[in-house]
Parts: C-alpha cells; structure tokens; sequence
C-alpha cells in the first residue's frame, strides 16, 4: 500500500500519467488530437518550453531559493538580437546564435553575482534584471517589432528534418541527453546536487559554491538566449515582450517533474515531462476554448496543487 | 515532598533515529534537580517535550498527579514550565528587554506597548546582573551586539520573567564565568525557597554537587539511575552514566613516541576564536584537543582546515609552509575534516550514500568525468573499513541510523587517503558501538601512519585514545598532558585552570 | 569567548538605515527642484503624490510582510482585482454616492481576502511564500480578466473629483498619506510588531516564546492585502476606471521600495516608515530621469539599472 502510494506520488510517473490522461481526454474532446502530426506540432512547442526549462532546471536544482524569473526577457533579448544579426541571411545564422547565447550568457552571469556575492535573493535580483533587460530592448529595437529569421532556421524548427521530425526535437533529445551527461557523468553535476542540498556541507568538501552557483545562472541565461534564437524560428520575427509568456510555465515545468524548489533534488528528464504535460494542459484547454483568464486560474491551481504535493516546509513543533 | 512533574516512559523518534527510547523523570516541589548523561543521551529533547516545543511519540506527562498533554510553548507557559534553551531562543534583532517581555509586553489600557512598564521591568530585573554582566549590556542593546554570556543571561532573565512553577535549565551555565555563575546559584536557592522546581542540566560535575538536591540519569536515550545528591559521589553518577565502561577499549600502553619529523606544525595560528596556538603532529599521533566546550577546539580545526581561515601565524606540512585559505586548499593537501554536526556540516540530504561518500574524493581528484561503475568498488571498501550497516550505495542518506550516517562521512574522507585527520567532536550523538568501531579505526590510521587531531567533547575519549592532550581555554592552549599526567583528574584541572 | 561587540556608532545606523534613505530622498528631491524650478508648488508637489501614492501604499503592506520573514508576489495582482471588483460593484449598483460606498466596501473586504488566502496558504498549510504567492497572483489576475476582460468602465465623476479635490484645505492624496502614516504609526505601538519582527527575525525562538507564529504571519498578509486594496482605490480615483492589468509593476517596485527602506529581505528588521521613504526615492528617482531629459526610449533602461543597484545598496546596507 505504502509502495503504491510512493511509486504514485513519484513525480516522474505522476507527469507521464498525467500526460496520458490529458492526450486521451484531448481526443475525446477533438478526434484526431493525439494524431501523428498533432503530436509531433505539440512536442515542437513543449521543446521549446523545455529548452528554457533546462536552464530554470540547473538553478533550481542548485538550491538557495534558486530560481530564475529573468529568462522571459533573455528569451526577448535573444530573438531581438539573432532577428536583428540574422536579418534573413542563412549564413548570419551561426553569428546570430553567437551574439545572442553571449549576452545571454553574460546577463546570466551578473544574476548569479548578484545572487552569489551581493546575496540578494534570487527571485528579486532575477526580477530586477527582467527590468534591466527590458529597458535595453526598448533601446536596441526602439520599441517596434524588428528583425527576421532566416530560412533555414525557421525550416529548422517548422519542417520535417530527419523521420519526420523537425531538427528542433533532434536538438530537444541531444539536450537532454547533454544534461544527463553534465549531471550524472561531470564532476560538476555532482557539485550542482552538492551545493544544492547542503550548501554548508559542499563548502566543507571543497567545492567552490559561488562560483558554481555563478555559472548555473549564466547557464539559465544561455538556455534562455538559445531559446530566443529558436522562438524567432518559430514565429518568423521578434518583439520585445516574445520571451514574457515562458517565464511562469518553465517554472511549472520544472515543479511538475519533480525538481524540488528546495534545491538539490530532480533531474531534467522529469523537466522535459513537464514541459510535455504543461503543454498538452495548455493545448487541452484551448480546445475546451478556454478564455486566458480561465488557463491563468487553472495554471495558478496546478501551481498550488504542486506545492501541496513537494513544496511544504516542516512543522516548527518537531 | 510533594511530587510536582513526572515523565514517564517518554518516547520520541526522528525517522529513523531514535532519539528517546524511555525518557523519565520525577521532580518534586522546591527541589533543584540535576538531569545528566552524556551527550545524545535524550535530554534536551526530553526538556523540550516537557516545554512543548517537541511533540512526543508516546508516554505519560503528569502535574501534581494529574495527567497533561503539552501541545506547544504556549500551553506549557499556562502550566507553569519554562525552559531555558541551550541554543537560546532570542531574536537577535530585538532588543534586550524586547526579547525578556516577547509574548508578555506590558500594555497600556488601550492595548499598546507601554515602553516606559517594559523599560523599567527589564531594569529591575538586569539590575541583579549589572555587576557582573560586562559592558554594553542594558535594556535597549540588541541582542545580536552581546557576547555569549550575556545572551544566556538574557535567556535566564527571559524564562525568570515568565515567573514558571517548573523550570528547566539546559545548560544555562556553559557560558558564564565565575561571578555570573554564584549569582545565577543564588538565584536558584531563591527560587526554590519559594517553591519553585527546577531541572538542571550542566556539563560541570562540580555544579551538580554544588547546588542539586537528586540526580536523573539518562544514557542513550533512556533514564537509567536517580541518586540523592547528598548519599552518592561523582565516581557512582559518572558510573551510571558512561554506563558498560568496556565498551569504550582502555587506553593502550603508551606507544613509543615516534621519532619521524613532524607532519604538521603549527606556529602562533590565530584568527577571531583562536589565539596564538603552537602544535606540532607527527606521523602515527593522535594529538586530543581538550578542555571545556568552545573553548577554541572547533574552531583550531576548522581554521587549519580553511574554512574559518587563521588570519596570523604559520603551517607548515611535512616541513614546507602552506597558506590554507579555503577547504580544497586542505584537501589538495591530504587533509580531513569530519565533523560532530553531521546535518549541519556533512550531510547531503536526500542525496544518495555513493554521492554522500564521493563528494571529498572528486574535490582531491578532480577527475572531469565520473564513472559510479568504477567508484562503486572504492566506495564499498571505504564503507566497509568502519563495519557500516547500509542497504546500498544508491539508498538515501537519509535511511540510515546517526552512527551509520557518521561512518559513511568518515568513509568520505578516507576514500581520499589523507595523511593529517582533524577530527571535530565527531562521535556526537552516536551509539557506543558505533564509537568502538571509531576508534580502533582512528588507532588504525595513526598506526598506518597518519597524523591525528581529535577533539572530543568527552574527556573519557581523549583519554582512551590520544597521546597527547592539549587543553583549552578561551582560544589558546592552556596546557599539555603526556604519559602518565594523562589521567582524568589532570584534564578537569587543566580545563578549569584558568576558567572563571 | 570573544564579544561580538561592534562599533556603536555603526550599529545605531544599522537600525536607521531609514535615515540614509531619508538623506537620498532630499538630495533627490533637491536635484529635481534644479531640473524642475516649479516643483515646490501645490500643483506639482500634489500631482507627484498622487503618482506616488499607490506605490507608497503597497510598499506599506509589503513592508509587514517582508518583515515577518516572508514575500508577498501578489500584490500586483490584487491591486487589479480590487479595482475592477469595485468598479464592478459600482456600475451594478447604479454609480450613485451609496453604489461608491459598497464599490469601495467591495473593494476592501477583496483585498483583505486575497491576503487572507495568502496567509492561510503560507503560514497555515506551509507553503514555500516565493511561489504561492507568485502562484496566487496568476489566479487574483485571473480572476480579475473574468470580472472585466478589458479595461474600461469609468467610475462615476463623484469618485474621482473627490479623489483629485481638497478637504478642509488639503488635498485629498495627502489625508491619505497622513491616514496611513497614522495606521502605521499606531501598529508600531502595538505588540504584534514586536511579534511580528521575532517571527521574521528568528522564527524557532518565536515559536519557542509561545507566540503564535501561525496567526501572526497571516495578519502580515492580510494586511498586505489591505493595504494593496487601498493603493487600489487611490489608483481607481486617479486612472477613473477599470483596468484589469492595472497594478503589475507593483509587487517589484514594492520589495525595491521596502529594501531601500532599510530592511532586510531575510526578516525580522525594517519599517513601514522606511518603506514609505523608499517609495517615495523610488518615484523621486523616476522625475529625475524624466527631467533630466535623457532620450526617450534610454527611460525605463535607466529606471531599471537604477532599481537594480538600489536593490544592491538595500541589500548591502542592511547587511552591516
């Protein structure tokens, strides 16, 4: 009884459940939902939460309230950026990846400074630089949709590359598997686990905290940026508020698959099931025609049903 | 007599620890009642069960006969008991007399503070203090500006104000000094002429006899003896609770003193909590580090071990100076830290055992890759050397008993073959099994040739196992025992010699 | 044992790390008087408060959370649902003065719900603060697209000439100001924020006094949400109408303004009296930038730099 009670509130068995009841009530509500083609559009979109979601992935796993609300407008910043390098030139594609993954990268790097030597807490030095970012949007695009993908990155994310699938889902599973190999095959997904669970304790085993805590941030950034690059495949062009609508789902995605807000628990695949099971919810309640206001409360209930479930502090009397 | 609190068969689990296995305790009206046993014994979790801030898995409470059930600080408060708490329960950011009054503040009738009520309470009741409190020590300082023994006087004056019929003093003496001490005393022998009971809890042997009327006695978890203060001796209380003396190896006829140069040196280190402290540590020593607690033991280790870096004074290892200023500096050096405060310091909760043993390898190798394929041989072995009971290496930390978790971050250390061991009170809170198999590995290493600093928190471990002792006091060594002088008496007087 | 004891001088700026903040709002306030030459008249200093004051009231709330050891995300969200519920309320009932009383009733009790669900959510079922109220504030922001999808909808002329008018020679932002610096002035006198600051400052020693550490974190909330509806009303009497995202800058400017005003986010010090200086350095900070006549579109680059460094500072200071 006890075992089946674990083996259900399990997060990684608990997101597949749940992406399985939400496929199949998916097509109950619209036949041909859970179709070859319908899954394969529904898992480009979850890849491109899920790219996002890698990075949000490391921060939290690092631990000390880890968290990065910044990577809506690193997600902007890049597409603006590789839109604006790129401009339609298949051959800018590599530069534009470049500029666009180096300030994001770099934007990452001053949250983690922020959040490692200055000790603000994450959610507010992340916030604060949201602003920041936003302000130098408005100076580089002055505010007007600007920027163009070129053909081969939007073939890239739209069209059948290899089996039918679109380069971007060759690239979602390389990721994946990439952060299984950086967290369970580096010494430094290790430390990422060490620092995460018992700050004090990594220190005392001679693990350089900060600095790793440092690069998870500029890590969050560089996913986020890489993201932006992908959107503007996606969408064709950029604006500047493109990267706002990521921010809340990567953070549910992340909870979804078990990563635990405390720090040092979770892993990325269960990540990359939350990024699929947020985004059949999302597609689901579309169907249903659902107003935005009515997936923001279902979005916010998910939220509070998963801090119900990992997210609860212990009781003051012991 | 009559019998005022009793505890009986009280029980209290944390996971798998079991921290009280049949806690008791009777105290009777207007008695000063010591409650003693070593440390992870279960007092202070049997105190706080008694104050409501720990919530008991079974067994009886009862005042004045009648049965109680304590749901938390507030109902314990409205039956009289307060505790004194050994790691303090002040707001260092409030105020003195803030912090006396908290939950209590005088209110004027329209139910605001009544600054000028609060003010002159607190002054009345720091008065008695005045004299021998220090500098800085008034009404309105904040807390977080005082020193240690102000702030137990702090917390002393706080449970005083509560006026409590049941008091409970865990260790509300480990900070003060000689005066502070005798004044705190009267103050109990007042309190008890007026009827008032009090539960005392102490590390001072002499205090027990100075000022209790019965002893309890608990030894890992349970109660095990009570005496009359005035018809036993200190041998009889300290018998009953170390408990099956063998179980702790004698003290091995002294070994020939190595004559190999010496591994470490160290010359006049000092930081904050350490001053001026010379040592030298051979290879094969085990070199204790006695004294009353925090004294400047802990802190030595972890000063030398880079974590609290000494801001003077040299080391040297194997003759060559090294600048220590961060933990891997010492790993990278072969020197181990393990300490007593496993949660605090060691454990990776909810983390795996593979990776709670692999954390101090990887930071001396700093292999890019990992394999676990290949550590996994390693790890076991490690693991094995100290007879550790775990289910496998992929089972969570968290699934093993205190004494296990405590070998496996021992394991930690060994798997990376150190040459010097700082070893910081590292038997806190574990079975005496546990300890045995401690220790003949510690003769173990030293025999194979390691260098040694123990620190124990229990003068009866440094003697059995160290060749030297140096004791502490205030930050600085205060003296050296060898050979024969290594005898307990020594060590109480050594530790007392400049105390107070 | 060493005493940890420090410099006096320095440790009685810690405690009024306000007056730092106090210094940079005058010197802020005098660098906008040379940009400005007619800051100093009624007109202007009134139009000011009133751009300042819905910020100035939300970072009142904040601050007795922030103090209390916790965060509240949701403020934003719960200045929008407070004013398209008392917009609502207003319109349904007919926009006569009775329909403008239970509009602004609604509106309370709708802030001081939204905090209770808050509080019950954190301090009673043990929710980590950071998320569920990040989590809450999606759903009193839904909430608030339900009741009016668009903005729009005016609020009768009563309303907002009375909010933009003077009573008894004052104008009407200002007994506001005044009203809540009188609310704060009289919790400051009270025991619960002693309570309140033993709870943020170390809340296991508060649990251990006996205080009710539960009950007291969830009237910091509640609080929270009263006073984000007060901002609400003060905004509604401004903008004279609904706006279902009105408000969402809030809960940064709020935490910035509460920091800036010398307390720290970890709990248990800092004022509401601070936050207030904070808030008003923060708006002060904003006429700065626009008068200095910096090119358009480098505003809110600046503006957020600037916010970013005093969360730095704030931080830093508070440290010492």
């Amino acid at each position: 009884m006890n075992r089946l009670r674990s083996t259900l509130t399990d997060p990684l068995v608990l997101a597949t459940l749940s992406i399985l009841v939400l496929l199949a009530a998916g097509e109950a509500l619209s036949p041909g939902f859970a179709r070859g083609d319908q899954i394969v559009r529904l898992l480009v979109v979850s890849a491109i939460l899920g790219l996002v979601a890698a990075g949000q992935s490391l921060v939290v796993i690092g631990g000390r309230e880890g968290i990065d609300l910044s990577v809506g407008a690193s997600i902007s910043l890049g597409a603006v950026l590789a839109g604006n390098v790129m401009a339609g030139q298949d051959g800018s594609i590599f530069l534009a990846v470049l500029v666009a993954g180096g300030a994001t990268f770099l934007i990452g790097l001053i949250n983690g400074l922020g959040v490692t030597m200055l000790r603000i807490p994450p959610l507010v030095m992340t916030l604060g630089m949201t602003g920041v970012v936003q302000g130098a949007l408005i100076v580089i695009s002055r505010g007007i949709p600007s920027g163009n993908a070129a053909p081969a990155l939007m073939a890239f994310v739209n069209r059948p590359l290899v089996f039918g699938l679109p380069g971007i889902l060759i690239l979602w599973a390389l990721v994946g598997v990439l952060m299984w190999v950086l967290l369970r095959r580096t010494r430094l997904g290790y430390a990422i686990y060490a620092i995460g669970s018992n700050e004090r304790a990594a220190e005392l085993t001679g693990l350089p905290v900060r600095a790793i805590r440092t690069l998870l941030y500029g890590l969050s950034g560089l996913f986020a940026g890489l993201t932006g690059v992908i959107v503007i495949g996606y969408t064709g062009n950029s604006f500047v508020s493109v990267g706002d609508q990521y921010v809340l789902p990567s953070v549910i995605a992340v909870v979804i698959g078990g990563i635990s807000l405390a720090g040092g628990q979770g892993n990325y695949f269960g990540a990359m099931l939350g990024a699929i099971a947020l985004t059949l919810l999302t597609s689901v309640l579309t169907t249903l025609q659902l107003e935005f206001w009515g997936r923001q409360l279902i979005f916010g209930a998910v939220l509070l049903m998963l801090m119900l479930l990992y997210g609860r502090a212990g009781r003051l009397r012991a | 007599m009559t019998l005022l609190l009793k505890a009986e068969s009280i029980t209290k689990r944390y996971g798998a620890v079991v921290a009280l296995s049949d806690g008791g305790l009777e105290l009777e009206q207007g008695e000063i009642h010591a409650l003693l046993g070593a440390n992870g014994c279960g007092k202070s979790t049997l105190c706080k069960i008694i104050a409501g801030t720990v919530a008991k898995n079974s067994g009886t409470l009862s005042i004045l006969g009648r049965a109680v059930e304590i749901g938390g600080p507030r109902e314990a408060e409205a039956l009289g008991v307060a505790l004194f708490y050994q790691e303090l329960s002040l707001v260092p950011q409030l105020s003195v007399a803030d912090n006396i009054f908290l939950g209590r503040e005088q209110r004027s009738g329209a139910g605001f503070l009544d600054a000028r009520a609060l003010r002159r309470d607190t002054e009345q009741l720091i008065a008695r203090f005045a004299e021998v409190a220090g500098a800085g020590f008034s009404a309105d300082a904040l807390v977080s500006d005082l020193s240690p023994d102000q702030r137990q006087i702090v917390e002393i004056l706080k449970v005083l104000a509560r006026k409590p019929r049941i008091i409970i003093f865990d260790e509300a003496t480990a900070a003060l000094d000689r005066n502070q001490v005798a004044l705190f005393f009267a103050i109990l022998r007042e309190l008890k002429a007026e009827g008032v009971s009090s539960i005392f809890i102490t590390h001072r042997m002499d205090e027990v006899f100075e000022i209790t009327d019965r002893i309890t006695v608990m030894r890992n978890g349970a109660t095990v003896a009570r005496f009359v203060t005035a018809e036993t001796d200190r041998q009889a209380v300290v018998h009953a609770m170390v408990g099956d003396v063998t179980a702790l190896a004698e003290r091995p006829a002294a070994r020939p003193r190595s004559d190999k140069p010496a591994r470490l040196v160290l010359e006049s280190v000092g930081n904050k909590r350490v001053q001026q402290v010379s040592l030298s540590l051979r290879p094969g020593e085990i070199v204790g580090l006695g004294g009353l607690q925090g004294q400047g033991q802990s802190s030595l280790l972890q000063g030398l071990f880079g974590a609290a870096p000494f801001t003077s004074g040299t080391i040297r290892l194997d003759g060559e100076q090294v600048r220590i200023s961060r933990p891997s500096h010492a790993i990278g050096k072969g020197i181990a830290y393990v300490s007593g405060d496993r949660g605090r310091d060691a454990a990776f909760h909810g983390r795996s055992i593979f990776e709670n043993i692999a954390a101090a390898s990887f930071s001396k190798e700093r292999p890019a890759m990992v394999w676990p394929g290949r550590l996994r041989e390693r790890f076991t072995k490690a693991a094995a050397t100290l007879s550790t009971k775990y289910a496998g290496l992929s089972a969570p930390i968290g699934s093993l008993s205190g004494g296990n978790q405590q070998k496996i971050f021992i394991a930690r250390w060994l798997a990376t073959q150190p040459s010097v061991l700082l070893l910081d009170d590292p038997t806190k809170g574990i079975d005496l099994g546990a300890k045995a198999d401690f220790f003949a590995l510690a003769r173990r290493l030293a025999d194979e040739g390691a260098a040694i600093l123990f620190y124990s928190s229990e003068d009866a471990e440094l003697l059995s196992l160290c060749d030297r002792i140096l004791v502490f006091n205030s930050g600085a060594v205060a003296g050296e025992l060898e050979g024969e002088a290594l005898t307990a008496y020594n060590l109480t007087n050594a530790a007392y010699g400049r105390a107070a | 044992m060493t005493p940890a004891r420090t410099n006096p001088a320095m440790a009685a700026l810690r405690n009024r790390v306000w007056l730092v903040t106090l210094s940079a709002l005058i010197a802020l306030f005098v660098i906008n008087w040379i940009l400005q030459p007619n800051l100093v008249t009624p007109n202007v200093l009134k139009s000011n408060l009133t751009v300042f004051l819905p910020v100035v009231l939300v970072a009142i709330g904040q601050s007795y959370v922030i103090l209390g050891g916790d965060i509240d995300l949701s403020v934003g969200s719960i200045v929008a649902l407070v004013n398209v519920v008392t917009v609502s309320v207003i319109a349904a009932l007919g926009g006569g003065v009775p329909a403008i009383f239970a509009g602004i009733g609604a509106g309370i009790l709708t802030g001081v719900a939204c905090g209770l669900v808050n509080g019950l959510l954190i301090a009673g079922l043990r929710f980590q603060a950071i998320v569920t109220t990040f989590a809450t504030g999606i759903i009193f922001g839904g909430l608030a697209l339900r009741i009016l999808p668009t903005a729009g909808l005016p609020v009768p002329a009563e309303y907002w000439r009375t909010y933009g008018g003077a009573v008894l020679g004052l104008p009407v932002v200002l007994w506001v100001l005044i009203l809540a610096l009188v609310i704060i002035a009289i919790i400051a006198r009270r025991p619960f924020i002693k309570h309140l600051s033993a709870v943020g400052g170390l809340r296991q020693a508060a649990f251990q006094s006996g205080l009710p550490v539960a009950r007291i974190r969830i009237l910091a909330y509640v609080l929270a949400g009263l006073f984000a509806a007060f901002a609400s009303l003060c905004l509604t009497g401004e903008t004279a109408s609904g706006d279902p995202l009105m408000g969402r800058l809030l809960a940064l400017s709020s935490i910035s303004a509460v920091v800036l005003g010398g307390a720290a986010l970890a709990g248990g010090s800092g004022s509401a009296f601070g936050a207030v200086l904070g808030a008003l350095v923060l708006g002060m900070i904003g006429n700065v930038i626009f008068f200095a006549r910096f090119p358009f579109e480098y505003q809110t680059l600046i503006q957020g730099l600037i916010t970013l460094l005093a969360l730095a500072g704030g931080v830093l200071v508070a440290r010492r």
